[in-house]
Formats: structure tokens, C-alpha cells, sequence
């Protein structure tokens, strides 16, 4: 009795300890964001009452909603595309294995695996040529398709028990009918997980927006913020609070969609 | 009997194609935009020139590499990261998701969101802190004075090991969480019923987990295995906002190495992508041997 | 006949003053350059002023981090596209050979433009010329201060004074009574910048480079002594390393070191804290001794203005610079009060304006006494493997702080840079 007591008192403080360490950052951020820049610096660990001042100077110094908006319109689509065409590549792979399948997926895999610095000027001449600077298109073209989700549905399926597969056959489904009907509700957590990845990914994105996106109009947040510290003068309260807004989305539909994978459906079949 | 035969090779190539035309779409956009820069990365990689001006010159490039010091130096950072860092931050992970997989845990919510938070924390905000912490008079030299374990503070970001070792807390910082999602992920999908047989048959929690829990997830850790690799050979954003790379080269990574011959240097793309080159094929050499190892059905 | 030809030829006539006026009418120019507070508050009073002379121009300031505008360029050039870059571009000095040489026929040659670049202080003109051709109008000054704490160096018995003109081991003898009477060090350094050796070496009127653009480390005692410097000023405690910008500007804004030594951009961190206000002043920085040129004025950091050479806009470009960067006193007597952004064109320098006590400096006349520095700074080419060299000597200090002999150091440091050189 006493052993699990120790055991459960052991375990809540690792994982306490483990949580205080995890979101301390973040949360110095957003107090820091209320706070002037001299404080800031200074290591201030308290609230201050400089967050109106804060956002009435950041948004005068800098166009906030307009780059929220096109980070929001890139993520969204690119993460809506990328899961669309990679889980359906990733059932592929693993529903229908053969030698051929598995020898094209390691080769995928191989794509992974070069720095981005070095495929970056041929992807922008690619990019220039078909004249789609400065789109939408151009942003999540590149990587609409990654071996990495792709990779990550194949490893999900084989959780995916073969025997709904036979049975919805029997049922008179058509192939795509149980991919869309059977896996992608049975594989709501696969699907949550790759969805907050992709989105933290197009919306964290840096050096590709910076060389395709060729105006002001087009710029993202992270482009944004790094206009905020490359001054000879920085203001680190501005900075934390511009920093805070452009967290916010990815803590928000992590927040959504955090249920889903851990508390997904598991199906029996009996 | 014949006809059934038929009809059977029928199904089956029928549903071969349909299998294709799930993956084509994907596997063709990737021969595009990454098989297709990568080859002309390839091509590149065997001229030399400064800025436009290339012309071709075999293997000199990596013939290069061999006497280059900096290049070394940033091999063996990056495979000592490697070694340190992912295997304790994978174990960690895996233990995190089993602990927070029990259901009748409280505060799984909050161990959750907060766990994954750190890599949606912005790189700029969380270097800065780690900057901050890991000076003379920061908040780590503070409380290791205070517990009696040091008596002089140690310039963690001066000396080369101390630095890696910045680093290495940094990473395990930053991606256990976003490892542990996925482990969580794919504890969802297994039946449940399995530990609670488990459980009559008196295996204790431990026990559960590694006779268990981590054979189940092996699809998923194998997973995680090639993308930390993968990731940590890449490693860019923490040497170069944490440590830039210092002191003395004792951090550089790689990339960062990359990016100094492309932008910041007079820009040597052609040398750069060998660099990339050899990146690439370490990586998939690690990977295809983790393949081998844990990728079956 | 003669009527058909003459009608023929108002025809022609009208058209082109139709398609004259056309080709005028609304040209926009494009500027990427960071710092709203410094560079693009500049651009915009200069446009202000141009709007006057051309009516029809628009200038269209983008803010861009160096970094990226770096990173833009080289990439918009070796994918072919310079379609995508901007008309007018400011590029950092320390990166201005680099870019001119590396990339030929991107930057437009001002030297024939009409630009008068006698009037801006020869070490700027030496910085943005190659090969006796000007690729760039200068621009922000970067002359190099020694701004102290007067009321400690007061404490300490001291006066702004005694360290004008003086040479690093006056500062270090100096500097050792303050921290003694005052616990402070006299300035703070991030470690691994190179960017003190650097205003030490062009102090002297030397560089990592000779003139033949051969490297120049191993053999350069210049170099040597000034690195005995920098080891002497940590060892003895007058100078205290930091782990990074932000613990920079902190460790002078709140007072836990009695001054800085950096490019007059320094200025604007300088003035932040409010309770500071009064207690500072501004002299030039110590001198070498040993070396045979040594003078106790430097540059660090700075930027100039480039124009495309394949811009559309190319002489519109160059002709707005040329009325304000280049030609217009009063921009910079705008600009100076509300920025601070000092500039390397000398007739602004006679300006009343720039003679204006400093409250924050003591009622010290900073900006006059700053262009007057910037006059005597001695010229040097920093060179294409400029990021190369100052990355290989930011190494040899850390390894000579941890121990290593100075020759052995700088010898590693040259070879570094030689292979980097060498394809």
C-alpha cells in the first residue's frame, strides 16, 4: 500500500517537475510581454503593466494582423493538403505492400535527408520560372508532399486492423470508400498528431517564405519578428508580445486537438 | 475453377493499381521538388567556382573535405550530439507517453499541453532564456551555488564542454515533447485490453512497459529513430542561436557550417553541396541500418 | 507634300512627349534596409525630399533584415532571377568587396553618376570603392567611441579627459584603478566578437588582408599586439566577456560596467535608461603602441546605399540619392536629433545642427566631435574573405584565452582562412 503511495507520489512530482521545467519558457514570454524592455532584460519574473504601451507600439511598428493572416492562410492550406495527399500515399504503402511499394518508400525516404540550404536555389528557380513568386501555391507546392507524413501514416496503418478492411470489402465498399470511411476515422489520433506538426512546420517556416514571398504585403510572422530584432535598437517587451501573438495559433489548435490523439477510438473487432 | 483463378488475379491486380494510385500523387511530388533540386545539388557538387562563375572539376569538393578541419569539427559535434542526446530524449519520451497514457491519471490534460509546448515555443524567445540561464550570474550557476554542488560558477557557454552540454539540454528540451505525441498517438491505437490482461497475470507496471508497451510501438519508434536522427545530423537552430557555434568551434554543427559557406562567406554553393552530400548519405546509411533493424511486420 | 510631312510630324512630336511624360509618370523605386528607427527614418525624410524635386517618383521602403538581404541577394543571383531584387539596397560595409566581386554586374558603377564622393569621409569612400570604381553612395557612420561613465570615472579620481588620445596600457593602468575604487570594469565584450580586434587592426591602419588581397595573419604583429591586448584587458579584468548582445547592452545600461567601446551606432542603446541621463561622455578609443600607424580612431560596422544595375529605375535611383544621401545637407539635419544617425557626408558635419549639446553626454557636443573622428579614420580594404578571416580570428581568441600561444593560434587562424580561399 505504501509502496504504490511512494510510487504515485514519486511519479506526480517527476511529472510536475518535468511540466514546470517545460513550460517555463513560455510562460516567462508571456509575462515579459507585459513588461518594459529594460525589465525584460533585466530578468524580470513578474507581471508589469506595459502591455497596452506594448501593443500600441508593435502594431504601429509593424503590419501584425495582415502577417497573422497570411501565416494562418499558408499553414491552413499546406496542412489540409499535406495530410490529404500523404495519408492517402501512407495507406497505399502499407495496405497494398509489396516489394515494389517498400523499395519506393526507402527511396522516398532518401528525400528527407538532404539540407534544405541545398535544394533551395533550384526549387526558387523552379518557382520562378512557372511565375508563381509570391503565391500561396509557391509556399506550399514544395512541401505539399513529405516523406516524413508519409512515413508516419505507413508506421500508423499498421495499426489498422486488415480485418475491417476484409470486411468492409464484403460490405460492397469500393477501396477509396474505406479509406475514407473505415481508416481516417479509426486513425483520428494519426491524423491530429500529423495535423499540429504540419501546421507548427508551414507556420514556423522561415527560409523558404523569405526567398519566394517578394513584397510586404506577403509576409509571415516569422519574417515579422525577425524584423523586430534585427534593429540596432530592440525593444524586448515589443518583442515578447509580437513573439506571444505568433505562438498563440499553434498552442490554440494544439489545445483542439490534443483529445484526439490521446483519447482516440479503439476498435475491436469482435 | 479456372474462372474463380481469374477472377482472384483480377482482385488482386485490381487492387495493386488502386494501391498505386493512392501513392503515385505524393511520390510524384516529392521526385519533383526534392529528387529534382537534389540532383542538380549533385551536379553542382562536382564544380567549383566562387558566386556564378562554375566550372567542372570531378571530385574535388570532397576530395576537400578530407583536410577540412572546420568540417571535422562539426561531424564529430553533430555524432556526438547524436550519441548523447536522442537515445536518452526517445527513452524519455516513451516514458512520458506510457505515464500520461494511463487513464486514470490525473492532470493528464495539463502534463499533455505542457510537456509539447516547448517546441511551439519560438526559437528566438527560448535561446534567449537559455542564453540567459546558463551565464555566470544566471539562474543555473544560482541554484547550483545554492545547493552546495559547485562553489564557483561555471561559464557554461566558454568552455567546450559545458557548451555541448548546453546543447544537448536545450534539444532534450525542446523535442521530447513533440516525440512523445507521437508515441501517445500510437498508444491509442493499441487495444487496451492487452495491458489489462497483463495486468491480471500480476506484471507489474515496469514490466507492462517493456515486455509490452514498447514492442507494440516499434513502428512508431523506428519512426521517431530516423526522424531524430535525421534531425539532429541536420541540427541548425540551437547552435546557431544558443551557442553560434562557439566556443571555438566547439558546437558547430554541420548546417551551420552550410550556411556560412553559402551566405554569410563568399558564397561556395558548389562545396556546400558536397557537404550536403555527404550529410545525405550519412544519414541515409544510419537510417537504412535502423530499417533494416526494426522495420518488419 | 508639305503638308502630310508636317503633319506627319506633330504626330510624332506629341507622341513622344505623351510617351515621355508616361515613362515618368509614377515610377516607383524600391528600398530594402533595416532599423526603423535609424536606416529607413533616413530613407523617408529622403524621400520627403525628393517628392519635391520629382513629383512622379514613389520610393517604396520595404524593411529587411541584413541577414535576409544577404541571403535574398545570393540567392536571387545564382538562380538567375535579379528581376526580384530591389533598386536601391543597403548593404553592410563589411560586405560590400564580397558582394561587388562575387557577384559581377549586379551592383550599378556610380563613379561617372554625378555623385560627389569627395565630399564623404575617405575611409567610407575607401570601404564602397573596387578598384578605384564607387559601388555605393556611403552612408551611416560607424566611427568608433570610447563613451565612459564620467561620474565613475569620478569616483575613481578620473576625467573624461585623461582618457582622450591615449594608448591601451594608459586604458589598462586606468581602467585597474576604476575597477579597484569602483568595482566596475571600464567596458564589456561578447565573447568570440572579433569586432574589437578588428577596430583594433584598422586603428593601425592594417587589415587580415594585405593589399595584394593575400592573407595577412600569421606574419601581421600588428594583429599580434592587438590580441595581447584584448588577453590582457580580460586577464586584468577591465573588460568583462559576455555570452551575448542582449547581456551586452544590459551590462552598460545597468551600470554594472562604466562603459563601451563600439561604432557611434553604440549611441543609440547608450541613451536608453533614463536615469543615466547626464552621466556619460564620449572620447576617442586608445591607440596602439608598438605599431608604426597607429591612431586612436576606427570604424566598426556602417553601411552604404547600392543601386541594380539591371533595375529599370537604375538612373531614377541614382538620381534620388544623389539629391539626398549625396546632396542634401538638410536631410541630415533632420535626421540627427530624432535618430542620431550620424553621417559620414561632410558638409552636413559644419552643420549647427550637428553642434548641438548632448544632454545625455553632459551637454557635450557629441555629433560634431564624432564627424570630426570619422575624418581621421584611417582607410582600409576589408576584403572579400573579410566573414571568412574574422570568424577564423573570433577562434584563435577563445583558443589563446584557454591557453594557446598567440603565434600558434594565428598560424591555425591563416590556414583556415587560406583553404577557404583557396577554391
Amino acid at each position: 500500500m505504501i509502496k504504490t503511495r511512494l510510487a504515485s507520489i514519486l511519479k506526480y512530482t517527476f511529472l510536475f517537475a518535468v511540466a514546470l521545467i517545460s513550460i517555463f519558457p513560455l510562460l516567462w514570454m508571456f509575462i515579459s510581454a507585459t513588461n518594459t524592455s529594460g525589465d525584460v532584460l533585466g530578468g524580470r519574473l513578474l507581471p508589469g503593466t506595459n502591455l497596452v504601451a506594448n501593443y500600441q507600439a508593435l502594431i504601429a511598428r509593424a503590419e501584425v494582423g495582415q502577417a497573422l493572416w497570411n501565416s494562418f492562410r499558408n499553414a491552413i492550406v499546406a496542412t489540409i493538403a499535406s495530410l490529404a495527399v500523404c495519408s492517402i500515399a501512407g495507406y497505399g504503402f502499407e495496405v497494398y505492400h509489396d516489394r515494389g511499394k517498400d523499395f519506393l518508400m526507402r527511396v522516398l525516404l532518401l528525400s528527407m535527408m538532404i539540407p534544405f540550404a541545398a535544394i533551395m536555389i533550384p526549387l526558387f528557380m523552379m518557382v520562378g520560372r512557372l511565375n508563381l513568386l509570391s503565391t500561396t501555391t509557391a509556399f506550399v507546392l514544395p512541401t505539399l508532399a513529405t516523406a516524413f507524413l508519409i512515413f508516419l501514416f505507413r508506421q500508423s496503418a499498421r495499426y489498422f486492423p486488415k480485418d475491417i478492411i476484409e470486411s468492409s470489402r464484403l460490405d460492397g465498399l469500393s477501396e477509396l470508400g474505406i479509406f475514407l470511411r473505415m481508416y481516417i476515422p479509426v486513425m483520428r489520433s494519426t491524423y491530429a498528431t500529423a495535423g499540429i506538426i504540419t501546421f507548427m512546420a508551414a507556420w514556423n517556416n522561415y527560409l523558404w517564405p523569405l526567398i519566394i514571398m517578394q513584397n510586404a504585403e506577403s509576409r509571415t510572422m516569422p519574417l515579422l519578428l525577425s524584423n523586430l530584432v534585427a534593429g540596432y535598437v530592440t525593444d524586448y517587451g515589443l518583442l515578447m508580445l509580437a513573439i506571444s501573438i505568433s505562438v498563440l495559433p499553434t498552442v490554440i489548435i494544439f489545445l483542439l486537438l490534443q483529445r484526439s490523439f490521446a483519447e482516440g477510438i479503439v476498435v475491436s473487432v469482435k | 475453377m479456372v474462372v474463380k483463378a481469374r477472377s482472384n488475379l483480377r482482385l488482386e491486380t485490381r487492387q495493386s493499381v488502386i494501391g498505386w494510385a493512392f501513392v503515385i500523387p505524393a511520390a510524384l511530388l516529392i521526385f519533383v521538388f526534392y529528387f529534382y533540386p537534389i540532383a542538380r545539388a549533385l551536379v553542382l557538387s562536382f564544380q567549383t567556382g566562387i558566386g556564378a562563375n562554375m566550372q567542372f572539376a570531378g571530385l574535388a569538393n570532397y576530395r576537400r573535405l578530407l583536410s577540412d578541419n572546420v568540417f571535422k569539427t562539426s561531424l564529430v559535434n553533430v555524432l556526438t550530439f547524436l550519441a548523447l542526446q536522442v537515445p536518452v530524449m526517445l527513452t524519455l519520451a516513451l516514458a512520458l507517453a506510457y505515464m500520461l497514457h494511463d487513464k486514470r491519471l490525473r492532470f493528464r490534460a495539463f502534463f499533455r499541453t505542457a510537456i509539447f509546448l516547448p517546441c511551439a515555443t519560438s526559437l528566438v524567445s527560448y535561446s534567449l532564456i537559455f542564453r540567459s540561464m546558463f551565464s555566470l550570474d544566471g539562474f543555473v550557476n544560482a541554484l547550483l551555488i545554492n545547493l552546495d554542488l559547485i562553489t564557483q560558477p561555471i561559464n557554461w557557454l566558454a568552455n567546450p564542454w559545458t557548451a555541448k552540454i548546453v546543447i544537448v539540454l536545450a534539444l532534450t528540451w525542446r523535442w521530447t515533447g513533440y516525440n512523445m505525441i507521437f508515441y501517445l498517438a500510437a498508444l491509442q491505437n493499441i487495444d487496451s485490453s492487452i495491458f489489462e490482461a497483463a495486468v491480471i497475470d500480476g506484471a507489474g507496471a515496469l514490466s507492462r512497459f517493456f515486455r509490452i508497451a514498447v514492442p507494440m510501438l516499434k513502428p512508431i519508434i523506428l519512426l521517431t529513430a530516423i526522424i531524430s536522427t535525421n534531425g539532429t545530423l541536420q541540427l541548425f537552430d540551437e547552435t546557431y542561436n544558443i551557442t553560434n557555434g562557439g566556443p571555438a568551434n566547439a558546437t558547430i554543427s554541420i548546417s551551420q557550417y552550410i550556411y556560412r559557406l553559402s551566405f554569410q562567406y563568399s558564397p561556395r554553393f558548389s562545396y556546400a553541396a558536397a557537404i550536403s552530400f555527404v550529410v545525405f548519405v550519412l544519414v541515409a546509411v544510419l537510417a537504412m541500418i535502423q530499417m533494416k533493424v526494426g522495420d518488419e511486420r | 507634300m508639305k503638308k502630310s510631312l508636317l503633319k506627319v510630324l506633330l504626330c510624332v512630336l506629341v507622341l513622344s512627349l505623351l510617351t515621355s511624360s508616361v515613362a515618368l509618370a509614377n515610377q516607383e523605386v524600391t528600398v530594402w534596409a533595416w532599423d526603423p528607427a535609424f536606416n529607413l527614418y533616413a530613407m523617408e525624410e529622403a524621400a520627403k525630399i525628393y517628392h519635391e524635386i520629382n513629383p512622379d517618383v514613389t520610393i517604396n521602403i520595404v524593411e529587411t533584415p541584413w541577414d535576409d538581404i544577404q541571403t535574398r541577394l545570393t540567392t536571387a543571383v545564382m538562380a538567375g532571377q535579379t528581376g526580384t531584387l530591389p533598386d536601391i539596397m543597403l548593404i553592410q560595409d563589411n560586405a560590400l568587396m564580397k558582394n561587388v566581386i562575387d557577384f559581377p554586374n549586379v551592383f550599378a558603377d556610380l563613379t561617372d553618376s554625378g555623385v560627389d564622393f569627395d565630399q564623404f569621409a575617405g575611409f567610407k569612400v575607401g570601404l564602397t570603392s573596387v578598384e578605384g570604381r564607387n559601388y555605393a553612395v556611403p552612408f551611416d557612420n560607424g566611427a568608433a567611441i570610447n563613451a565612459l561613465r564620467t561620474d565613475v570615472l569620478a569616483e575613481a579620481g578620473y576625467e573624461l579627459e585623461d582618457f582622450r588620445d591615449i594608448t591601451w596600457s594608459e586604458y589598462i593602468t586606468m581602467g585597474k584603478e576604476v575597477l579597484a575604487k569602483t568595482g566596475k570594469p571600464l567596458h564589456s565584450i561578447v565573447a568570440e566578437s572579433p569586432d574589437l580586434i578588428m577596430a583594433g587592426l584598422q586603428s593601425a591602419g592594417t587589415w587580415m588582408f594585405d593589399e595584394n588581397g593575400d592573407v595577412f595573419i600569421a606574419q601581421n604583429d600588428v594583429l599580434k599586439e592587438v590580441i595581447e591586448v584584448y588577453v590582457e584587458l580580460v586577464k586584468s579584468g577591465v573588460m568583462v566577456q559576455v555570452n551575448d548582445w542582449e547581456q551586452y547592452i544590459t551590462s552598460f545600461n545597468r551600470g554594472t560596467v562604466a562603459g563601451t567601446i563600439n561604432g557611434c551606432w553604440i549611441i543609440g542603446s547608450i541613451v536608453l535608461p533614463e536615469e543615466q541621463k547626464g552621466l556619460w561622455g564620449v572620447t576617442n578609443m586608445p591607440r596602439l603602441e608598438r605599431s608604426p600607424n597607429a591612431t586612436n580612431y576606427s570604424n566598426q560596422g556602417g553601411s552604404s546605399w547600392t543601386v541594380r544595375a539591371d533595375s529599370a529605375n537604375k538612373d531614377v535611383a541614382i538620381d534620388f540619392l544623389k539629391h539626398t544621401f549625396a546632396g542634401s545637407v538638410a536631410l541630415y539635419e533632420t535626421i540627427l536629433p530624432s535618430s542620431g544617425a550620424l553621417a559620414t557626408y561632410l558638409p552636413a558635419g559644419d552643420s549647427p545642427t550637428y553642434a548641438v549639446p548632448h544632454d545625455f553626454f553632459g551637454g557635450q557636443a557629441i555629433y560634431a566631435e564624432i564627424t570630426e573622428y570619422a575624418s581621421k579614420v584611417p582607410q582600409v580594404k576589408y576584403g572579400v574573405y573579410n566573414y571568412e578571416a574574422r570568424d577564423a580570428i573570433g577562434v584563435a581568441i577563445a583558443q589563446v584565452l584557454a591557453g594557446r600561444d598567440i603565434d600558434s593560434a594565428l598560424m591555425e587562424a591563416e590556414e583556415t582562412v587560406r583553404f577557404l580561399m583557396e577554391f
